[in-house]
Formats: structure tokens, sequence, C-alpha cells
């Protein structure tokens, strides 16, 4: 118990801390303000900032040898990379598998695969080793990147130096192998000036019975002046309706069964529409009011009980 | 054909990747339904200073690409070290390393 109102009593504290808080900081800042957090420094952001494009923009100066990079990797990344990118047991092979892309099985590496060089220095830079990731100095990623590259065969000479300037020289073998989708439903382009007035567009066709598209007809039959009221009608009966009359739930008389519908329908319209939208309760079963949608408009219900009666008669 | 090779407490430690499709001559390709021919890797010689330090005979069993290590006594940081392979089709390459 003592516990229990100990508990209660700081979460009371707190709450009270909070009203404060916000009454004196927050209002008195621009709208927009709620008094948390801070502007990062630039420091963070540059901890954050570490990504290298295609283009090579992001790469820090530096510099490393495919000799140097050769020591780096024997030390840190072959016992898992394997001592010529082979890769050990199932760890990734980052070496060879060129031309196997379109075999059942395709081997992809760095030298098979990647696009672009810029790629394997953010990777190595960003999240190698594996064990300690960000811990390699941007000369030791330009040597590694280096050696990678070497043991791709896209560098030959051992003495050859990586650096910023000479980075955007290196190309890579399926550098090719990437292009934009062309099959047709994946290009959407928006239209931003003369585009089709929206009011005019009307959906042509549809596959039925898959998706729910009352909504669409809806909007079609709202956008369009001259509303088709039996349309209107069906979409109003299958979104609110057709729950219970359909199938009889609740006593509701089934559409299209002319024998529940011929004495309902002697009553006359205005009853019908009265008790669709009030309720009604009968020998039969209830009728909640408007079908127990309030939303409908007194159009729709007009329209859904006239399409109910027309299917019925 | 890439070696490694380095001194190491007085041993020359060699590693060797043989880039080799090592085919056994009974796959099939799926397309045509014929057989790929055979074209594996018989041998496997390094040499030391004109003296034959390591030899492997390699069979269909052996791997694709298939990857060697071994270790000798006798050599120096320096020395040339020259490997070949020659496969059962004749094929043969050989390369040169320098022990490190």
């Amino acid at each position: 118990m003592y516990n229990w109102v100990k508990k209660y009593f700081h979460v009371l504290v707190l709450i009270f801390a909070a009203q404060g808080f916000i009454a004196s900081s927050a209002f008195a800042k621009e709208p927009g303000y709620y008094g948390l957090g801070r502007i990062a420094t630039e420091e963070e952001i540059a901890g954050w900032d570490i990504d290298i494009r295609p283009d090579g923009q992001g790469l820090p100066v530096g510099s490393g040898s495919v000799s140097q990079g050769e020591g780096i990797f024997d030390a840190k990344c072959a016992v898992c990379h394997g001592d010529f990118g082979e890769g050990e047991g199932r760890w990734p092979a980052l070496a060879g598998g060129i031309g196997t892309l379109t075999e059942d099985r395709p081997e992809k590496t760095v030298g098979s695969y990647w696009p672009y060089a810029s790629t394997l220095w953010d990777y190595i830079h960003r999240a190698m080793p594996f064990t300690a990731p960000q811990s390699l100095t941007d000369n030791e990623t330009y040597a590694l990147t280096a050696y990678v590259l070497y043991l791709n065969e896209i560098i030959d000479d051992e003495d050859f130096v990586l650096s910023r300037d000479n980075f955007a020289e290196i190309e890579m073998p399926n550098k090719d192998g990437f292009f934009i989708d062309n099959r047709p439903d994946v290009i959407n382009i928006a239209c931003m000036e003369n585009c089709k007035d929206p009011s005019k567009i009307k959906v042509t066709s549809a596959i039925k019975g898959i998706t729910p598209l009352k909504h669409l007809e809806q909007t079609a039959a709202e956008t369009e002046n001259k509303v088709d009221s039996t349309k209107r009608g069906m979409g109003v009966y299958e979104q609110s309706c057709a729950m219970c009359h359909d199938s009889g739930l609740a006593g509701a008389p089934i559409v299209g069964d002319n024998k529940l519908w011929v004495d309902r329908i002697a009553q006359g319209m205005e009853l019908l529409v009265e008790h669709a939208t009030n309720g009604f309760t009968g020998d039969a079963g209830m009728m909640p009011a408007k079908g127990g949608n309030p939303s409908l408009s007194e159009e729709d219900l007009v329209a859904a009980v006239e399409y109910m009666v027309s299917q019925s008669r | 054909m890439k070696v490694k090779a380095k001194m190491k407490k007085g041993l020359v430690v060699v590693k060797v990747l043989a880039k080799h499709p090592m085919e056994t001559g009974m796959r099939k390709d799926k397309k045509t339904d014929e057989l790929i021919p055979a074209k594996y890797i018989q041998e496997l010689i390094c040499k030391h200073q004109d003296k034959v330090v390591f030899e492997a005979n390699f069979g269909r069993a052996i791997s694709k690409n298939p990857y060697v290590a071994f270790s000798f006594k006798g050599g120096q940081s320096g020395d040339t070290l020259s490997l070949t392979w020659v496969d059962n089709t004749g094929e043969t390459k050989a390369v040169e390393a320098v022990i490190k």
C-alpha cells in the first residue's frame, strides 16, 4: 500500500512538474516550439553525415595504397572475408563471381555486382570491421578500398595509391548492370501543369470483388452533376444496408425477395423512408435508424430505399 | 592464381588461390542437356630456387577456385617463389611471388 501511494505521488508530482514546465517555457517561445530537444551541433551533424555518393561527394581528404591495404586486410578482414576475399565459411565473399549474375547461383561480390566504388568506401567506413565499426581511419579506409578493388582485379598495380582525387576514375565492371525499371506500371509521373480536371475523370472500368471500390463509385457519383440515382442507391445500399438486407440478418427483408417486400412496398415510400430514417421495430425484426450509419444524408438514404424497392418489386 | 607468401617464425607460409572452374565432366548443361566437358587442375607445383617445395595432385573432387595453404623451411624474405598448375586439357598457368 505504501509503495503504491509513493508511486502514485511521484506520478502526480511529475504531472504538475510537466504542467509547470509547459506553462513556463513553451508558451513563451514561437508557435510550434514545444520546449523539447535542442538544435544539433555541427560536430553531431558531421558524425551522422558520412555517406559517400557515387560521384565521390562526401569523400574526405586522404589516401591509401594497395600494399597498405593488404596489411590491414590480413589483420582485420581476412578472418571472415578470406585471404583472397573468397569468404570464410558463410561470411560474404568480396571477390570473384564475375559473369555469374545470370546463372542459377549468382555470386554477388564487389567485382561482379556493385555498380559504384563509392559504396565500398562508404560501407567499409560505416560498418567494418564487423566487431568494431567506424574504427578505421580515413586513410585506412582508402587503403582497404584499394585492396578490395585489387582483389577483384579492378586495380592491377600493387603500388596503386587511391585518394579522393583519383577515386572517380575507378570503373566497376557491373556499372551498366543497373537500369531504371521499364515496366509500364512502375512509371507514375506526377502531373504538375496542364493537368486533367479531376472532376472530369471517370472510372471507366474496375475489377470487381477484389478490393472495396464503393468509395470510388461514390466519389464518381458525387463529382458528377447528374447523379444516377440507381447507381447511387446501390452504392449506399452496399455500404450501409447490405450487411443485413443481403442475408436477412436481424429479420431484415432480403432485397430481391419479392414475397417479403410486397406488403412493405404497399405501405408507400414515405413510410419506408421514415422507418429507415428513424428506425423501426416490427414483428419481423429491428431496423436501426439509418441502418446504424448516422452520417448518411437524406438523399443517400432515399436513393438506397428506392434502390432496394426497385430490386424487390 | 593469387599467392601470398610470408615469413612466420622461420617458416615461409604460402597461401594460394587458383582461379579455375574445376569442371568434373559429369555436370549437365541445363539448357542444352549436354555434358559439360571436364576441366580440372591435375598438378600444382611450387618451386623455391628451382627446388620443388610443394606438389599437389588434384582430381575432380576438388572444388572450384581451389585454395591451398602450406609452409616450408629454408626460404627467406625477398626470395621468389614460382608456382604452376597444369589442368587435364593441358592448359597451364605460372605465377611468381615474392616472400614478404
